[in-house]
């Protein structure tokens, strides 16, 4: 059995977002990090892997640094790692899916897992749309799985307010999961040295069959319109304590 | 009005997630025929939940869509987009059916798909507003393709109207549904457990986020909401950590409260966590980040660290309770 995770680089949250002349972002200014989301779906692989006889295969499309999420995966357990660069195809899910996709019908894996959005577009499009593409069946908002050995996956799904809901999905499938679903474990020094060794195969964009239709575009990028802030009340602490009982007593009259 | 727009309800146990009203109004900003669609076994108690508020409702009835699957509901939605080819399939983002269901109406339908929309504007076709980097940027996108446009909204982004006089025509379509290509079978559902001084019902929150570092802290916090005689409530990272019960949370994947006061400390404002507080009356943001996005929604905002508020506030709420 074959568990591949998709790893994305997402733009860190302190990075300069700002727009050139032209209303373009400047993609210049973006400093990646391994999405959120992405680390926990690593995680899960690992621990289904080792009591499943299963090989993990970590897998990214998007900029060279994607490469650093990639060699953490390796460092944490996975056994090999590929990666497509491809840095501009960015605000399309769709043309990621594809991509993505293509390079699946290479590694035939029987379970994919992905993080459930990212962190810095939040599309939340991109596993169901894999999964739609390669045929497979796709469960969201997973918080937990088991895999009982009927060729189905028993997924635990996190739905909105504190419920929950069992699936029983038929394999192959793509699982895309919550932040909390695991304990995310940091690499090891033994970890890191191996993954030195461990195979990252690059895939040459050009190569794989794809489909490019874009099929939204943005044709408008701004900054959002100020909002009004809150009143900062300032100064020492019992001043600002003593500030806001007032104003929270007297003028809003909630306390 | 001929220009439809077709609004999935989102229900369940025979209940039909109020918010889903909203999408009729995002219908209209489109200049758009609201239609109501409802994928149901038996949608008899559904329909009148939607029927004064929608301007038609059709209803796909089959034993297949007894519970939700992204497979069920796409055998029954497209064939009938395809042959009256709406304008626009639109759905809530969160929770399942624009997670689960959305993409693969897109991709079955050969559409576009514009997701967590917060603004919708017809201009020879639908354009659709939406945050991208962290609430950074708004981007304003549109489909290129031709079949029906895919969209979903944001929670609270639209505002529903009230109900209308009349109850809207009602057409029930039997689809043709293969049981057998449904993927999922659905299992037990794990209602969360109603506990007394449930969040949603107390008129003040305290809420602590990643911000107050240690557990220590948050007892800290946990006493200052029952000093206040309110309920204490979390962001997602404190719950995932396993500091707090799920119950707890407030936001998108949590709960949604409207307390007269929400006091919230260390919690930075991602738009997950907004979702479930902005409506609160009076709010309230302790953040040592001074640019942390949650004192755009907080009517008053104090830069400092948890502990060197806390335990003052605690402390002048005493006296004041005496």
């Amino acid at each position: 059995m074959r568990i591949a995770v998709l790893m994305k680089a997402a733009v860190e949250p302190e990075s300069r977002i700002e727009l050139d002349d032209a209303g373009q972002v400047q993609r210049a200014h973006f400093r990646y990090e391994l999405n959120e989301y992405d680390l926990y779906a690593v995680e899960e692989a690992i621990r289904l892997a080792a009591t499943h006889d299963a090989q993990v295969t970590v897998l990214s499309v998007g900029p060279e640094d994607a490469v650093q999420g990639l060699r953490k995966g390796l460092a944490m357990g996975a056994n090999d790692a590929v990666f497509v660069a491809c840095e501009d195809f960015l605000a399309d899910p769709v043309s990621s899916a594809s991509v993505l996709a293509a390079a699946l019908r290479r590694i035939d894996a029987d379970l994919i897992l992905a993080g459930v959005e990212s962190a810095d577009l939040g599309t939340s499009q991109v596993g169901v749309l894999v999964a739609e593409e390669l045929g497979f069946a796709c469960v969201t908002m997973t918080i937990g799985v088991e895999l009982p050995g009927n060729g189905t996956a028993r997924v635990r799904r996190e739905l909105e307010a504190g419920n929950f809901l069992e699936v029983d999905v038929r394999l192959p499938a793509v699982l895309t999961v919550q932040t909390g679903l695991n304990e995310p474990r940091y690499p090891s020094l033994k970890g890191i040295m191996a993954a030195k060794r461990k195979e990252l195969v690059r895939i040459d964009l050009a190569e794989l069959d794809r489909d490019v239709e874009q099929k939204v575009e943005t044709i408008e990028l701004a900054y959002p319109p100020p909002r009004q802030l809150a009143q900062m009340l300032e100064g020492a602490a019992d001043t600002v304590v003593a500030e806001l009982v007032t104003l929270l007593c007297e003028e809003e009259k909630v306390l | 009005m001929s220009r439809e727009v077709w609004c999935i309800v989102e229900h369940r146990a025979g209940a039909v997630d109020p918010d889903s009203l909203q999408l009729f109004a995002a219908a209209r900003q489109l200049e758009g025929t609201a239609v109501a669609v409802i994928c149901a076994a038996h949608a008899e108690e559904l329909v009148g939940q939607v029927a004064r508020h929608a301007d038609r409702v059709i209803v796909l009835q089959d034993a297949a869509l007894e519970q939700f699957t992204p497979d069920g509901y796409a055998q029954a939605i497209v064939p009938l987009a395809q042959e009256r080819q709406p304008a626009a399939v639109l759905m809530l983002h969160s929770h399942f059916l624009g997670r689960d269901l959305a993409p693969v109406l897109s991709s079955r339908l050969g559409s576009g798909l514009i997701t967590d929309c917060i603004d919708l504007e017809w201009r020879d076709g639908i354009l659709g507003r939406r945050f991208m980097y962290r609430r950074k940027l708004i981007a304003t996108q549109r489909c290129r393709t031709s079949g029906p446009d895919v969209i979903t909204c944001q929670r609270g982004a639209f505002v529903a109207a009230a109900a209308s006089q009349g109850a809207a025509e009602v057409e029930t379509v039997v689809p043709a549904i293969d049981a057998a290509a449904i993927r999922w079978a659905v299992g037990a559902f794990d209602a969360a457990e109603v506990v007394a001084g449930d969040i949603t019902e107390a008129e003040i929150v305290v809420a602590a986020g990643r911000g107050v570092g240690s557990a220590e802290n948050l007892e800290a916090v946990r006493e200052l909401a029952a000093l206040m005689g309110g309920a204490l409530a979390a962001s997602r990272p404190l719950v995932d950590n396993g500091w707090l019960d799920r119950g707890l949370q407030v936001g998108s994947s949590g709960k949604t409260v409207r307390p007269r006061l929400y006091i919230c400390f260390g919690i930075s404002g991602a738009i997950q966590h907004v979702v479930g507080m902005r409506d609160s009356d009076v709010i309230v943001a302790i953040n040592k980040d001074p640019r942390a996005p949650i004192f755009e929604y907080a009517d008053y905002g104090i830069v400092a660290d948890v502990m060197e508020i806390v335990e003052p506030l605690s402390a002048a709420i005493k006296e004041l309770r005496g």
